[in-house]
């Protein structure tokens, strides 16, 4: 991929490039029918996998190729898995599984409290072994990070190490960002968009309404 | 269209010997000639060998010219007849076809402007429209074929050696000798067996029109002839000397394509990091990660498809940072707010190179779902290594304003099928810079090749490989070089459709 920034410490942006910017500018269209959407989030979910996993190390191999020469390549180490917040993150496991085949995948569903307003586990369904592995994160949006948060702290209770948690989102805002750097700094965001901020109901604006909604049912 | 500086290599006339695989162009080059000022590539269509065919009607001109055909083997031969050539009637002149009263045998019968305009066209190599006659009607027909991309052409017709500005063309001429009593005879079998005449209108169409014609003004043009043939197809020996002769031609012909494809992209003031419009996917832990898969002659099958198919979808990202028709647009989103955006304007065909760039086409199709697919089959020679077209099939509208033509190969060894296609871009009117080719594997000195003669067309390479061992080049850190087996060989194709 071509370089992407980390705009502030474990906070990576995809460049901005004009074909990207025109990705964006379908999805976030409310006229762009479902069909579309759900193909141009896709392939911008898939730059998101693509560049989490440029993060991860990997281990010098040594290749017997074909001709018969010896390469001194790379080979992936493979300990990794998604874990997608029900039910916006499940949108973004075909990109994931596009990527990387047979990786496993992880739920955990964050409800919120009826009474409390905030947000509440509902369900987790997580490899036995996600302790030794790198964590994908998958939720397209990041905007109070509230269920995130909480989803951090459900994979740090099982014993993944902070700084193997990526968090993937198409969109992020100011305020997110902020939160989750306070709270959990070693954790590495990789994000398809910065915008502006969150309003009086707390969604991103602009924004691109409810990622779920429009992936799912619209 | 490059074939005004076509002489530098006018002179060369050394055989190169016959080699298997493309390792002839990784060898010295000190005995070609680089051509001299602006380079160019001289694709072998605009040169095509040029054979006249004429003869009596009834002679055999047709069995001659299929025979050469089939002898010579060439991919792309074009048999152009006279016969689609005649002037359209009135309806007048119509009736008096009808009635076997039309004198159909006279040169001035003939579209001659018409045929040389056609032979001239072809000549230089462009795409040309051949028109298509109905004896039925009596009339040119609104169907029309389409030939581009001839090797050698064959004109064929009672006059083909009539016209000077046609004789001035052609490489060879034949006239073919036929007894005036065995044409008559053929002509009535043909008139009355497949043309739906009956015998007397055939037999009086002879008699007033065909004969007179062929003495007075056929005949003659036996003097235009390199070589006489009695007796037409029957002659073994004539023709099997004369097609040794237009072989030899031939072969020299794609020596000297061959040379000068060779000598293109000498240039040594070469940087790889001052050429413009050259993109390299960069060095990371993943794509070290998929090369090492792609490379291992361990990986299975299905691994090798699923990481080709990646390795795919970031040259295509990558490829379309060469877009340009970007529109600033304002879009409002589910919430009412409004997001300055951008608008992609430029329109997207794929042109794939059977069959190592439809291994492109999965990726192709996951990020264009509905992108036009243009195909061109060329085949390298097995005997030289010289490219040939064989086939082509474009989508319509190629040259809009905002068109972009994304040109599919995955493995650049010689550079030389690259060129021809590119070429063939070209000829169908389609700008250098509108042209985006992309790559996996590159050796340093086809990309040179290619942009020696195509400054302004813009590359993606997955892995370029060096001409010489360097170390410290930014873009090669595992120093691969053009002799590398993974280099020279081509590969990927077999690997990703399974039949190697």
């Amino acid at each position: 991929m071509s370089s992407s920034q980390e705009v502030h410490k474990n906070v990576i942006l995809l460049p901005q490039t004009n074909q990207l910017i025109g990705l964006y500018s379908i999805i976030r269209d409310q006229e762009t029918k479902r069909g579309d959407f759900v193909f141009y989030s896709d392939r911008i979910i898939r730059l998101l996998v693509e560049e989490g996993l440029n993060q991860l190390p990997v281990e010098t191999a040594t290749i017997n190729c074909h001709g018969g020469q010896v390469y001194q390549g790379a080979k992936f180490l493979g300990k990794i898995c998604g874990v997608s917040i029900v039910r916006a993150g499940e949108s973004m496991e075909m990109g994931l599984r596009d990527c990387c085949r047979s990786v496993r995948i992880g739920k955990i569903l964050i409800q919120r409290d009826e009474e409390t307003a905030l947000p509440k586990l509902f369900y987790e369904k997580l490899p036995e072994d996600i302790s030794d592995r790198y964590v994908f994160l998958l939720d397209p949006m990041l905007a109070t990070g509230g269920s995130a948060m909480m989803a951090v702290e459900v994979l740090l209770s099982r014993g993944v190490q902070m700084n193997r948690i990526f968090f993937l989102n198409l969109l992020a805002a100011p305020e997110g960002i902020k939160a989750f750097q306070e709270k959990y700094p070693e954790v590495k965001i990789i994000t398809g968009g910065i915008d502006e901020k969150l309003d009086e109901d707390k969604y991103i604006v602009p924004g691109l309404g409810d990622f779920g909604d429009r992936y799912y049912c619209i | 269209m490059p074939q005004e500086s076509s002489s530098p290599l006018k002179s060369k006339s050394s055989r190169i010997a016959p080699d298997q695989n493309d390792s002839s162009f990784f060898e010295s080059t000190d005995n070609v000639s680089a051509p001299a000022d602006k380079p160019s590539y001289i694709p072998p269509w605009t040169e095509p060998y040029i054979i006249g065919v004429a003869g009596n009607s009834g002679s055999g001109k047709t069995s001659v010219s299929q025979k050469i055909i089939q002898e010579l083997n060439q991919p792309w031969t074009v048999l152009l007849s006279f016969d689609n050539f005649y002037n359209p009637l009135n309806a007048e002149e119509r009736q008096q076809a009808f009635d076997c009263k039309f004198d159909f045998d006279t040169p001035e019968s003939f579209d001659m402007n018409l045929m040389y305009e056609t032979v001239k066209s072809l000549k230089q190599g462009k795409k040309t429209e051949i028109p298509v006659y109905s004896f039925k009607l009596h009339n040119r027909t609104s169907k029309k074929t389409t030939i581009y991309g001839a090797n050698v052409i064959i004109i064929e017709g009672i006059y083909a050696l009539h016209d000077q500005r046609l004789l001035d063309l052609m490489d060879i001429k034949l006239y073919v000798d036929t007894d005036l009593d065995v044409c008559l005879a053929r002509r009535l079998t043909r008139d009355i067996l497949y043309r739906g005449r009956d015998l007397e209108g055939a037999v009086r169409q002879w008699e007033t029109f065909v004969k007179p014609n062929a003495v007075k003004f056929v005949l003659p043009t036996m003097n235009n002839a390199d070589l006489v043939l009695p007796k037409g197809l029957e002659n073994d020996t004539a023709i099997s000397l004369m097609i040794q002769h237009i072989q030899k031609q031939l072969s020299h012909k794609s020596s000297m394509h061959l040379n000068h494809l060779k000598a293109l992209g000498r240039d040594l003031s070469f940087d790889i990091k001052n050429v413009p419009n050259l993109k390299l996917l960069p060095l990371t832990n993943q794509t070290r990660g998929i090369h090492s898969i792609l490379f291992d002659q361990n990986t299975e099958r299905s691994d090798f498809i699923f990481y080709f198919d990646r390795m795919c979808g970031l040259i295509i990202e990558k490829a379309q940072e060469f877009l340009t028709h970007f529109d600033p647009v304002d879009v409002t989103t589910q919430a009412n707010y409004t997001y300055k955006g951008l608008k992609v304007n430029d329109e997207v065909i794929a042109v794939n190179i059977i069959r190592s760039g439809d291994c492109f086409m999965n990726s192709i199709k996951k990020t264009f779902p509905e992108i036009l697919i243009g195909k061109l089959l060329i085949q390298s020679d097995s005997m030289t290594g010289e490219p040939q077209l064989h086939y082509d099939s474009l989508p319509p509208n190629m040259t809009k304003y905002n068109k972009k033509i994304l040109l599919f190969d995955s493995q650049i060894i010689s550079g030389a099928a690259s060129i021809m296609a590119i070429q063939v871009l070209l000829d169908h009117r389609v700008k250098e810079e509108d042209i985006i080719l992309c790559t996996y594997l590159s050796t340093e000195v086809g990309l040179r090749r290619i942009k020696h003669v195509f400054p302004s067309v813009n590359v993606v390479i997955g892995k370029l490989s060096s001409m010489e061992d360097k170390a410290d080049l930014w873009y090669n850190e595992e120093r691969f070089k053009d002799s590398d087996w993974l280099f020279r060989n081509r590969f990927i194709d077999g690997l990703y459709f399974g039949t190697r």
